[in-house]
C-alpha cells in the first residue's frame, strides 16, 4: 500500500490514489513537454538558441529575434499545446463512457459536424474568415446532437452511438465531398489544408479565446474523475453504485464535444490524437481515470507541437499543415492498437 | 463500503452555466475589439488622406482588407502568388522573395532568367512566415483568398496589400503600380495590352466574317474527373476577345469552374474550338482517353471540326499575370494563323 497516496478532501466530494508511478511519469512528462516547447520556440527557419530564446521572452534580450518567437513562434506553440490537451482529453473522456478502445472525437460527430460548418462557411460565406472557428464549432455542436438524439430510445447505450455516429459521419463526409466540388477552386485548396488540421497562422488572440474551455474543462473532468472510473465498468455496475448513468453520460459527452469542438474549430480537423494520446498514456500509467487526465493532456500536447515542428522545420522553406504528421504518426499506432486487440481474443 | 457520493446534479448544471457565461463574455470581448480596431482604422484612413496632399513620400493604398500606408518607395517587395510574381517582373521589378509556382518548381520557366536565385518562401497556400520576415521587406503583395488569415501577421512584418483575386492580372497591375509608385508602367502595361485585344478582334474578324464571334470553352482533364473554365483566369480573357462561352452554359455570371465527373456532362464542354489542358500521368493519360473516346465527345461542335487544341497550363491556368496573358495571346494568334 506504500505505493499510493491518497487524496481525499474532507467532504468527501474530490478524492483519488496518486500512484508513486504515476507522479514519476508525470515529472517526467512535464519535464518533456517544456523541453518540446523550447524546442519548437527555437527551431524554425534559423535555429534560435534556447538562452537567447528565454532572454527574448523575459525581456532581457536584444529584442532581434522578438518578432520571430512572440509573434510567430509562440502563439502556435501554445496553440499546439492547448489544442493537443483537449483532443486527449475529449478522447480519454469519450474511450472512458463509450467503453470502446477504438472512440475518438470523429465518432460522436465532432470533427465530422464541424468539417460540414467549416466547409459550408468556405464555400457561401462572405464575411472575414476569422469567423470560421464560428462556423466550425456550430457544425460540430449540431451535428453531435443529431447524433445523441438518434440514438435515443429510451436512453442512449455507448454501441448504438457509435454504429448511429459512422452512419452519420458517413453522411457529413458525403457533404463535404460535394461542398468541395461545388466550391471555387481558390477555396478548395483552403478547404484541404483545414481538413487535414494545421496550426499555420496561429495568433495570441486564438490561444486567449481556447484556454479557458480547455482549463476549466480539463479541470472539471478531473473532479469527475471517480464517475468514469465506475462507469468505465459498464452501465449496470454503475447504476448498482448509485451513478446517474444518462445524466452523466450526457454531461461527459457534452464536455467532450466542448473541448474538442472547440480545438478543431481552430486548427481543422487534426486526426488520431483523440483516438493515440489516451492509448499511450494507459500503456504508461494503467487505469487510473484521475491520473490519466493529466498524463493523456500532455501526450497530447507532445504529440501536436511535434508534428508541427516536423511540418514547418523538415521541408523548408514549405510550412506543411501538423495534421499530416499527426496522422503519419498516427495511423500506424491505430494499426498497431487493432492488431493488439486481435491477438487478445485469440 | 462507502456508497459514493456526488456532486449534485443542479450543481453541476450551474458550473456550466458559468462556464459558457465566461467563454461567451471571451467572445464577445473579442467582437468588439475588432469593432474598435474597425474604427480605429476608419479614423486612420480620414486623417491621413489629409495627409496625403501635403506629404508626397508616404503612399496611402485601399485594398480588399483595408487601407495601407506605404512610406518611400519600396525596393524590397514580396510577392505571394504567381500572378502578382508575374506582374511584378513585368514591372521591372526584381522581387526579394517569392512563393513557389504549381508547376515546373520552384520558378515556371517563362520567368527562370528574371528570377533565378530569389529566395522561396514555400507555397502560395502557406507561405512560410519566418522565412519573409527573414528578408525584411518593406512591402507585401498578397492576396485576399489565400492569405486572409494572416493579413495581421504580414502586416507586423511589412506594409501589406491584398488582392481580392488570384487571376484577376488587371487588378494585381493596378495595385502593385499603386503601391510602388510605378502607376505609368501598369498603365502603360494595360494600354499595351488594350491595343493587342483590339488587334486581334480586328483580324480575327477579318480572317472569320459572319461567323465571328466564335464560342471557345476552357477544358482540363483531372486523373479522376474533369472541368470546364467557363470564367477564371482563361475563360476571362476569351471573353476579353470577344470569344463567347461555352454554347450549353447559360449561367449568369459565368461560374468560375465546373468540375464533372460523369461523361453524360460532355455536352457542356460544346463550342466552337475547344482549348484543353492536362498533365502527364498515367491516370490523367487514362481519364482523357475514356472522356474523348465517348461518343458525346465525337458530337462536340469542336471536335467535328478538328477545333481541339491542346494548350499549356502554366500559360493558360496556373501563372496568371500579364506575361502569361501575353504568352496565351500569342497562342491563339499561332491557332486561327493570324499575323502578330
Amino acid at each position: 500500500m506504500h505505493n499510493y497516496i491518497t487524496v481525499r478532501t474532507k467532504s468527501n466530494k474530490i478524492s483519488f490514489q496518486l500512484s508513486k508511478k504515476v507522479a514519476m511519469v508525470t515529472i517526467l512528462l512535464c519535464i518533456l513537454l517544456c523541453g518540446m516547447i523550447m524546442l519548437a520556440l527555437s527551431v524554425g527557419s534559423d535555429f534560435i538558441h534556447p538562452v537567447t530564446v528565454l532572454k527574448e521572452l523575459f525581456g532581457y534580450g536584444t529584442g532581434e529575434y522578438l518578432f520571430t518567437i512572440q509573434t510567430l513562434r509562440l502563439p502556435r506553440v501554445l496553440l499546439a499545446v492547448l489544442v493537443g490537451m483537449a483532443l486527449a482529453v475529449s478522447g480519454l473522456i469519450l474511450q472512458g463512457i463509450i467503453r470502446n478502445p477504438l472512440a475518438a472525437p470523429d465518432i460522436i460527430g465532432v470533427t465530422s459536424g464541424a468539417s460540414v460548418g467549416a466547409m459550408l462557411f468556405l464555400t457561401y460565406a462572405t464575411v472575414s474568415i476569422h469567423y470560421l472557428p464560428l462556423a466550425a464549432i456550430i457544425g460540430a455542436g449540431v451535428v453531435s446532437a443529431i447524433i445523441y438524439l438518434l440514438s435515443w430510445n429510451k436512453g442512449v447505450t455507448p454501441i448504438r452511438m457509435v454504429l448511429i455516429g459512422i452512419g452519420i459521419s458517413a453522411l457529413t463526409k458525403g457533404i463535404v465531398t460535394m461542398l468541395i466540388v461545388m466550391g471555387e477552386e481558390v477555396r478548395t485548396t483552403r478547404a484541404y489544408i483545414w481538413l487535414t488540421g494545421s496550426l499555420y497562422g496561429a495568433n495570441m488572440q486564438d490561444v486567449y479565446l481556447l484556454l479557458p474551455w480547455v482549463i476549466v474543462l480539463s479541470i472539471f473532468t478531473f473532479v469527475m474523475a471517480r464517475v468514469i472510473n465506475v462507469k468505465e465498468l459498464g452501465d449496470d455496475i454503475a447504476v448498482g453504485v448509485g451513478v446517474q448513468v444518462q445524466v452523466y453520460r450526457l454531461l461527459f459527452l457534452l464536455i467532450s464535444v466542448m473541448l474538442a469542438g472547440t480545438a478543431v474549430a481552430f486548427v481543422g480537423g487534426i486526426a488520431f490524437v483523440g483516438l493515440v494520446a489516451p492509448h499511450i498514456s494507459r500503456m504508461l500509467v494503467g487505469r487510473s481515470f484521475a491520473a490519466l487526465i493529466p498524463i493523456s493532456a500532455m501526450v497530447g500536447a507532445i504529440i501536436v507541437i511535434f508534428a508541427d515542428i516536423v511540418g514547418r522545420t523538415l521541408f523548408l522553406p514549405k510550412d506543411l499543415p501538423a495534421g499530416v504528421f499527426t496522422a503519419a504518426i498516427g495511423a500506424p499506432f491505430f494499426i498497431y492498437l487493432l492488431f493488439r486487440t486481435r491477438n487478445q481474443h485469440s | 463500503m462507502n456508497s459514493i457520493k456526488l456532486i449534485s446534479f443542479r450543481k453541476m448544471v450551474m458550473f456550466l452555466v458559468l462556464l459558457f457565461a465566461l467563454v461567451l463574455v471571451g467572445c464577445g470581448n473579442k467582437e468588439s475589439e475588432d469593432a474598435s480596431n474597425a474604427d480605429d482604422n476608419n479614423t486612420t484612413q480620414e486623417s491621413s488622406t489629409d495627409n496625403n496632399s501635403t506629404e508626397n513620400s508616404s503612399r496611402e493604398v485601399t485594398h480588399s482588407l483595408g487601407t495601407t500606408t506605404i512610406e518611400g518607395t519600396p525596393t524590397k517587395i514580396v510577392t505571394l502568388y504567381q500572378g502578382a510574381t508575374d506582374v511584378a517582373v513585368a514591372m521591372g521589378i526584381k522581387p526579394v522573395g517569392v512563393v513557389e509556382s504549381w508547376a515546373d518548381t520552384p520558378y515556371y520557366e517563362y520567368l527562370q532568367k528574371d528570377l533565378e536565385g530569389i529566395p522561396l518562401l514555400g507555397e502560395e497556400t502557406q507561405p512560410n512566415l519566418e522565412e519573409i520576415a527573414k528578408l525584411q521587406p518593406d512591402l507585401i503583395i498578397a492576396s485576399k483568398n489565400r492569405h486572409e488569415e494572416i493579413y495581421e501577421q504580414l502586416s507586423q512584418i511589412a506594409p501589406t496589400v491584398v488582392h481580392q483575386d488570384v487571376f484577376d492580372f488587371k487588378g494585381t497591375i493596378n495595385l502593385i503600380g499603386e503601391s510602388t509608385g510605378k502607376e505609368d508602367k501598369a498603365k502603360e502595361l494595360l494600354a499595351e495590352w488594350e491595343s493587342r485585344v483590339a488587334d486581334f478582334q480586328t483580324k480575327i474578324k477579318d480572317k472569320l466574317g459572319d461567323k465571328w464571334p466564335i464560342s471557345a470553352s476552357v477544358v482540363n482533364f483531372r486523373a479522376d474527373h474533369a472541368r470546364v473554365y467557363p470564367a477564371g483566369y482563361a475563360g476571362e480573357i476569351l471573353t476579353e476577345l470577344g470569344f463567347k462561352g461555352p454554347k450549353n452554359i447559360t449561367e449568369n455570371p459565368l461560374p468560375i469552374v465546373l468540375r464533372f465527373t460523369d461523361k453524360e456532362s460532355i455536352p457542356q464542354m460544346d463550342a466552337d474550338v475547344i482549348y484543353m489542358f492536362y498533365i502527364e500521368d498515367e491516370a490523367t493519360k487514362k481519364t482523357l482517353e475514356e472522356w474523348t473516346s465517348h461518343p458525346l465527345w465525337k458530337e462536340l461542335e469542336a471536335v467535328k471540326n478538328d477545333q481541339v487544341y491542346r494548350v499549356e497550363e502554366v500559360y493558360w491556368n496556373f501563372a496568371g499575370g500579364i506575361l502569361s496573358a501575353h504568352i496565351m495571346l500569342d497562342d491563339i494568334y499561332d491557332r486561327f494563323e493570324l499575323e502578330k
